[in-house]
């Protein structure tokens, strides 16, 4: 028997995901109905500020708010589901380095979580900035979004790994998600801001942020491809 | 690397011991199983028995000791080795949201198997589940899940397959089923199962071994095994309790 090539096994652990995630949507169900309803709550929340009130100064946190709880919903039950069924064993039973598992996942991840954007930002535009003028060309605004959830994806997937075998998964996930997740946050949603408000010199904020950013997920999704393989065998 | 093929044996297992905080799991196992054996490992609830096997199959790293599978260390080969394995449990490893066939298809990718639609058809009809190939998982029953596991665990043609309580839950036409399944491959590998059932363990293997408190109290071929002697060694380390 030949040893499989690393780009089949990771094809073929990425197709499993999405097939499944197709086949019975619960990952992307629950995450765009709690999109939904985040969003319903930031219209009640903003329903008495005053017609004064420029929401657009602050869209960009609430979008990344969203995206970032929608997102813990998501990276939890991506390992959670593997667990239940015992399957994470037979993976890590398989010749597969565990590089390629992690890689598979966090690209399963990052597709779901695209395609929850993809439904989230015209709702979000339609509660908080219909006839508003944006101050930032509209073509840049899906690189901060591309760049922060490459780095909730990376980051995510390699925290769910090491919350699914606690006791308390679904409290430990996001007590050590946000705060290792602050940096990006805090890029993506000055890069956001940037394009959103369109302030003097937004050009060089969201040039220097979108960097800061990329940095973050380069750094990070390295530590995780040498972490992976201590962290998913603990 | 060491090379596989200079060794007789299947396991050379060498002072293994496993710890969990301040418990032992496994104190000091030491033993050799020739190639081509069935060894069954039986003892009570938290003997060690699946941190063993977990061990020997590459899921979990010994704290102290070594252990050859096929002449690989379990930590230094463990890539290597897990091609060289197969793995049977009562949880049946497989994805319920998926059909027999995408399981199959599946492991089968992550395996390298060449052959692989050829490979598939022929597991799926030694496990009789061929008409039931473009059906989920979630939809067979106890037994049909436990034979496409088993199906699931000889695609690679695994060298050594571990069984933990295999027969854990299945009703006597599944465990008939798997008895002649056994009985197919028993010549083509070596078998290392965890069993409750003392007779069905014996009735199966050519070595015993009892483990109680992460420690072996006995591990003898079976010609040199008295069965009443040994049922009452069983049930003597049965109430040591756990570790």
């Amino acid at each position: 028997m030949a040893k499989a090539s690393s780009m089949r096994q990771f094809k073929a652990i990425l197709k499993k995901d999405i097939v499944m995630e197709l086949r019975t949507k619960e990952m992307l169900t629950s995450m765009g109905l709690y999109a939904v309803l985040v969003l319903v709550v930031y219209q009640i929340a903003l329903s008495q500020a005053g017609a004064s009130f420029d929401v657009l100064r602050i869209a960009a946190g609430l979008l990344w708010l969203a995206l970032i709880f929608t997102s813990l919903l998501g990276l939890n039950r991506s390992l959670v589901h593997e667990k239940d069924q015992g399957c994470l064993d037979a993976l890590l039973l398989a010749p597969v380095d565990r590089p390629v598992i992690f890689f598979a996942k966090a690209i399963g991840n990052l597709i779901f979580l695209l395609m929850v954007e993809i439904i989230i930002l015209p709702l979000f535009y339609f509660f908080f900035l219909a006839g508003k003028t944006l101050g930032g060309p509209l073509w840049m605004l899906p690189l901060p979004l591309l760049v922060g959830s490459i780095g909730i994806a990376g980051v995510g997937t390699l925290l769910a790994t090491m919350s699914v075998n606690t006791t308390g998964k679904d409290f430990i996930l996001p007590v050590l998600f946000i705060p290792v997740m602050f940096p990006l946050l805090y890029a993506s949603v000055a890069a956001t801001s940037a394009v959103l408000i369109g302030d003097p010199g937004y050009l060089t904020v969201f040039w220097n942020s979108l960097a800061l950013g990329a940095g973050y997920d380069a750094i990070m999704l390295l530590a995780a491809y040498g972490l992976y393989e201590f962290i998913i065998g603990a | 690397m060491t090379d596989p093929h200079i060794t007789e044996f299947a396991l050379e297992v060498r002072d293994l011991s496993r710890t969990f905080g301040a418990r032992k799991a496994l104190d000091g196992v030491t033993f050799d199983l020739p190639k081509g054996a069935f060894l069954s490992i039986f003892g009570p609830n938290g003997a060690g028995k699946t941190t063993m096997l977990k061990v020997l199959s590459t899921l979990t790293n010994p704290s102290k000791g070594s252990a050859k599978v096929m002449g690989l260390d379990v930590i230094a080969d463990a890539v290597e080795l897990r091609e060289k394995i197969g793995f049977i449990s009562h949880n049946p490893l497989l994805y319920p949201d998926l059909t027999a066939e995408e399981n199959l298809r599946f492991f089968a990718d992550l395996y390298g198997i060449e052959d692989e639609e050829a490979r598939i058809d022929e597991l799926l009809n030694a496990v009789e589940l061929q008409h039931r190939r473009l059906d989920a998982v979630r939809t067979f029953s106890r037994g049909m899940t436990q034979r496409l596991s088993i199906a699931r665990a000889l695609l690679a043609r695994p060298d050594v397959i571990f069984l933990d309580e295999p027969y854990s839950g299945l009703d006597p036409h599944a465990m008939d089923i798997l008895d002649a399944l056994i009985a197919q491959v028993r010549d083509q590998h070596t078998f290392v199962m965890i069993s409750h059932d003392l007779a069905k363990g014996l009735e199966l293997c050519s070595h015993a071994l009892i483990l109680a408190r992460g420690r072996v109290v006995l591990f003898e071929e079976k010609e040199a095994i008295e069965p009443e002697a040994f049922s009452a060694t069983y049930r003597k380390t049965v109430g040591m309790g756990v570790s």
